[in-house]
């Protein structure tokens, strides 16, 4: 590993246990360690502690867990493989690195707690779940994929192409998003069993409320949604 | 998605006839910029000169550029990210919610009559300040303006630049590309250029306290730097070359006076266009050059043994 | 230091220009120059090994504010390019599709190329152009300055003030401490300050009554011949990229009969068909006019399939391929003298278009005859990379592998291209022909691309036999760069710093005081920071005239 400009053997900062495998434990703080999981492709690594920048940044496969928070680029670019983390995360989720074009590809990324700004800038497919709520411009310029948010700040689905954003709490709406329909829940049926196979549930109760539909961005035009939950009542 | 559609300010002398300033106070803060290049002058395609323009002033308070303005749209605190994709849907006939148009302080009638001003204009300019670019939203916001630059060339002539200034900060954001690949936020410890704003850029890197050390030429972030940053440089060895002390030489444990560079010191400057300029120094300085004494800092770096790096792949990529 | 003195011996001499194919002859180097022969110094055991003149580049864009705006644009291309490590005596920096200043020499001088020509300076930040190139160690350097559409210049022609125009010219010429004048889209980029263009030839530009874009080029063709220029009018002709911009080309090189002139890239020139969905290749029509004037020289400005990033002046075509692609678009034009556009491309050997644009490249240097009037290059980084070149040398040199090609591309394409028909083997002789003695006699540097006694020590050595990719020329095992030994063992060993070449062409004592108030009318700042000091051009080389 690098410290800095160096290279450094990995047991100088750690100790190391145990034979090569596929799965791998890191116990501790790596809060200030970037890179974990950078390019993985299979196989498992279990954090328990927290986990610092581009934290599975470019996977396509396997699988990693975080006991804590981590930092930015969680999963940024990742093209496959599911990352679950229990504590919060920082901003630029599964997003695109600047000036690149895509941003997450596929695979599945779930935070129990909240995020940054930019989550899932320009990702093309795949699935990101914060239960939390995250900062602005969630979705932004998203190209595809599904993102679900426990509540969000401002400009979600800024200047989106495609793609669908749920969003579990009212939110403010930008003026290029037009409302189209009110989903009842029972539509959404297959689409709440997919994520509850991630561990996530919405409200699927149509007597608690129903699904707000807006469409957008018109400035590009895009034909993103985004379903607001609006409690009945 | 995305670019930048630019000019030097020659071109808005002579041809702009609509020149939108955004989140910014020329008056005070670019105080020839009126004058020189944007409002008043007499240009080649505008004979007439002030008259000949349109001027709009988009901010949050009526400032004294609102004065020289034909136009004056004052929107809420934090809403130009709203308006300006409002914009950019309303130049493609797009339909936008005209309540949440109204959010952001301005109508959507409003909006409209400057799309439709915009399409109308033979060469349209817009400059930007940090009123737009350091408020809620930052470098999107400042995209969201380049964007609606770049997308009004399907109608008419449009270009979009923001107003730089603070000494040679346009000079260094183009050395740094020619030399590096990349603007600003370079990092260089692994001996070749990465680039990542938010990770490497300065005042992340101060306030998470990652670098050991720091050589400061030509700002004064202790005067401008959020307080965790501030603390972490009065914590590490600080160096800072300046003509004069600094809020930032205060916590330094180096400072050096150096010579003021465009006064008596030569070298090249680059306007907010990036047009260089050459210095000529008028006076002479008891104190030696920045370059001077970046160049002995670097010779006796070099005394020292160099830093080879031990990564076969990273050496074979030099191949 | 560095040796005064070098053999290189054993080695197949190719030396076109010095009548040499092939032959095993030694290499005597002294001071920098080739010589007859030298007593002791070191000496390359170079048996086995093919040896060519250091490759020169008539056309390429290294340097300048166009391309320093692409550099900002496209921060993930670095991501993925080749690093090259601060090391002693070595800048840090990055390679891939618009490498950095250090790279871009290491990389041309580790190819074995060591003269380039850039082909694009406005006079108004020529300053930082040249700047940039003191920064790109190793090589020799020389640039164009642009003028098809400088308003001073332009007014002169409309106004039929030919000699004054000349004046205007050589001033600006040497103010921009340039080699040659460079000519694009004239007209085009002059109307495109309004959001037009200069299509067809002979009507007038938009905002003048007279003016054509065939006065234009007339007029400038003819300036560059009068001032003796070593470099003829190089000219990047209307309609660049467009279906059916054949008929311009051709009409272009009429209006250039008994004129000198240098036509850039053309392979952007060489499309037939009405549209994009009708577009096809026009290398056949081309290539035979092309033929058929032999005052005329040209590169191919050929297109690899992969990441690009297009770059030219020509501002409306920008534009045009910004909303093809809707993806990155930069623009910057240059008050009273010229603009830029800049947009990402990638070239897909699946797009019809990009299959026939790489056939079309291809097409031009097999069938233009005479291979001294047509020289490899990408205009780079618009066509592909210039550290691509070893790929378009195995093309050219192998009939079979271009058929296996022809198979990757869009089925579609193989109805609108000639490129399976033609058997034509570039020979190694050929090659250093298209890469060294005909770019450096069209440039008129008559000391680069030959081998002969007096010419610069600028020598590439390669192995005998191609690489596992089966590509010849991608490894040098040395260069020589003035005689010294700058890349050896795909290293480089000696970072020195090259020359630039400028010209100095006379014009009236009054010309300045003309151009003052012009000046003072048409720019924002100071007549007298306008021309670059000579002390800024670093090793710089005032050539002669004819």
């Amino acid at each position: 590993m690098w410290l800095g400009k160096n290279r450094r053997r990995l047991d100088e900062f750690f100790d190391v246990e145990g034979e090569k495998s596929e799965e791998l434990r890191i116990v501790g703080d790596a809060g200030r360690v970037k890179w974990i999981g950078r390019d993985m492709t299979r196989g498992r690594i279990a954090v328990e502690g927290h986990a610092g920048m581009h934290l599975g940044s470019r996977m396509a496969g396997g699988a990693i867990e975080v006991s804590g928070d981590v930092s930015d680029w969680l999963g940024a670019e990742m093209s496959g493989g599911a990352i679950h983390v229990r504590g919060n995360a920082g901003g630029q989720v599964g997003a695109a690195y600047r000036g690149s074009l895509a941003g997450m590809r596929d695979g599945t990324i779930v935070i129990d707690g909240r995020a940054g700004l930019e989550v899932g800038q320009r990702m093309k497919r795949g699935t990101i779940v914060v239960s939390g709520g995250v900062r602005d411009f969630a979705g932004l310029e998203m190209r595809g994929g599904t993102i679900v948010l426990g509540a969000a700040e401002l400009r979600t689905g800024a200047w989106m192409l495609r793609g669908t954003i749920v969003v579990l709490q009212s939110i403010p709406i930008l003026p290029t998003f037009a409302y189209a329909s009110t989903y009842s829940p029972t539509f959404l049926g297959l689409y709440a069993q997919r994520l509850k196979r991630l561990g996530v549930e919405i409200p699927v109760d149509e007597h608690a409320g129903a699904y707000r539909r807006y469409t957008g961005d018109a400035a590009i035009p895009g034909k993103g949604e985004l379903l607001v939950w609006e409690p009945r009542g | 998605m995305g670019g930048k559609v630019s000019c030097t300010l020659g071109e808005v002398t002579n041809r702009a006839d609509f020149i939108i300033f955004w989140g910014g106070n020329p008056a005070e803060c670019h105080p020839r910029h009126f004058t020189k290049y944007s409002l008043t002058p007499k240009g080649r395609f505008v004979p007439d000169g002030r008259k000949g323009r349109t001027a709009v002033l988009v901010d949050i308070r009526e400032t004294p550029s609102a004065k020289a303005a034909d136009i004056f749209l004052q929107l809420r605190p934090s809403k130009d990210f709203e308006v300006l994709t409002t914009l950019r849907a309303l130049i493609k006939d797009q339909r936008v919610d005209p309540a949440a148009v109204a959010e952001t302080g301005l109508t959507l009638e409003q909006l409209q009559d400057l799309v439709d001003r915009m399409k109308k204009a033979r060469f349209g300019a817009m400059f930007f300040g940090m009123g737009l670019s350091m408020t809620r939203g930052k470098h999107m916001n400042s995209g969201a303006l380049l964007n609606l630059a770049a997308e009004m060339n399907a109608f008419t002539k449009f270009v979009c630049m923001p107003m730089r200034g603070h000494g040679n900060v346009t000079g260094a954001d183009v050395v740094l590309r020619y030399t590096t690949g990349y603007p600003f936020g370079v990092n260089l410890s692994r001996g070749y250029p990465r680039y990542n704003p938010g990770e490497f850029s300065t005042v992340d890197l101060l306030v998470r306290g990652d670098n050991d050390a720091a050589f400061i030429l030509g700002a004064d972030p202790g005067a401008t730097m959020p307080q965790p940053a501030i603390e972490h440089l009065a914590s590490i060895p600080t160096i800072v070359l300046d003509p004069k002390v600094t809020h930032t030489s205060r916590l330094s444990r180096v400072h050096i006076t150096t010579a003021v560079t465009g006064v008596s010191a030569p070298g090249t400057a680059y306007r907010m266009d990036e047009i260089p300029l050459p210095l000529a120094p008028a006076l002479r300085s008891p104190y030696p050059t920045d370059e001077e004494v970046v160049r002995r800092i670097r010779r006796a770096v070099a005394r020292r043994p160099a830093w080879q790096p031990v990564d076969e792949n990273v050496r074979s990529a030099i191949a | 230091m560095s040796p005064t003195t070098l053999r290189v011996t054993g080695g197949r001499v190719y030396d076109p220009a010095n009548g040499v194919d092939g032959a095993v002859r030694d290499i005597a180097i002294r001071d920098g120059k080739i010589v007859d022969s030298v007593d002791g110094g070191r000496t390359i055991d170079a048996s086995g090994m093919v040896i060519f003149p250091g490759g020169v580049d008539v056309h390429s864009h290294v340097a300048g504010a166009a391309l320093n705006f692409a550099r900002g644009l496209t921060p993930e291309n670095y991501r993925a390019a080749r690093r090259f490590l601060h090391a002693p005596g070595r800048r840090q920096g990055l390679g891939g599709i618009t490498p950095t200043t250090f790279a871009t020499g290491y990389l041309y001088a580790g190819m074995g190329w060591t003269t380039v020509n850039e082909a694009a300076m406005p006079v108004l930040t020529a300053r930082h152009t040249h700047e940039e190139l003191h920064e790109v160690p190793i090589i020799d350097k020389s640039t164009l300055v642009l003028m098809a559409n400088n308003e001073f210049v332009l007014d002169l022609l409309e106004a039929g003030e030919t000699e004054r125009a000349r004046h205007v010219v050589a001033w600006l010429i040497w103010a921009a401490k340039a080699y040659g004048v460079k000519a694009v889209n004239p007209g085009g980029v002059n109307a495109w300050k309004w959001g037009r263009n200069a299509r067809v030839l002979h009507e007038p530009v938009y905002g003048y009554e007279t003016l054509t874009p065939a006065t234009i080029i007339e007029g400038l063709a003819a300036i560059v011949d009068d001032l003796g220029l070593p470099h003829p009018v190089h000219l990047h002709c209307n309609n660049l990229g467009i279906p059916g911009n054949v008929e311009t080309t051709i009409e272009t090189m009429k209006i250039l009969e008994g004129r000198r002139a240098h036509l850039a890239h053309l392979q952007f020139h060489a499309y037939g068909g009405d549209d994009w969905g009708t577009m096809r290749s026009a290398a056949v029509e081309v290539a035979e006019a092309f033929n058929a004037n032999p005052n005329l020289t040209t590169d191919a400005g050929a297109v690899l399939f992969g990441d690009s990033v297009t770059l030219t002046a020509d501002g409306p075509w920008q534009h045009l391929l910004y909303q093809l692609t809707g993806r990155k678009w930069a623009n910057l034009d240059v008050e009273n003298e010229t603009g830029c556009g800049i947009v990402p491309y990638v070239y897909k050997d699946r797009s019809l278009v990009n299959a026939v644009q790489w056939a079309t490249g291809l097409e031009l240097m097999l069938l233009i005859d005479d291979p001294w009037r047509v020289h490899l290059t990408t205009d780079h980084p618009n066509g592909g990379c210039f550290w691509r070149y070893p790929e378009i040398i195995r093309l050219l040199m192998d009939a079979e592998f271009r058929k296996e090609q022809l198979r990757q591309i869009a089925p579609k394409a193989r109805e609108r291209i000639v490129l399976g028909d033609l058997d034509r083997e570039y020979t190694l002789s050929d090659i250093a022909v298209v890469t060294a003695a005909g770019p450096a006699r069209a440039l008129g540097l008559t000391e680069k691309g030959h081998l002969g006694v007096g010419a610069d020590a600028d020598v590439t050595i390669y192995p005998g036999t191609p690489d596992g990719d089966g590509i010849l020329f991608s490894y040098p095992r040395y260069v020589l760069k003035g005689g010294e030994v700058v890349v050896e063992e795909g290293d480089v060993r000696a970072v020195t710093e090259g020359k630039e070449f400028i010209v100095h062409p006379p014009s009236d004592e009054g010309t300045a005081e003309y151009l003052r108030p012009l000046f003072e009318k048409a720019y924002t700042m100071s007549f007298a920071n306008y021309p670059v000091e000579i002390e800024r051009v670093k090793g710089a080389d005032v050539r002669p005239l004819h």
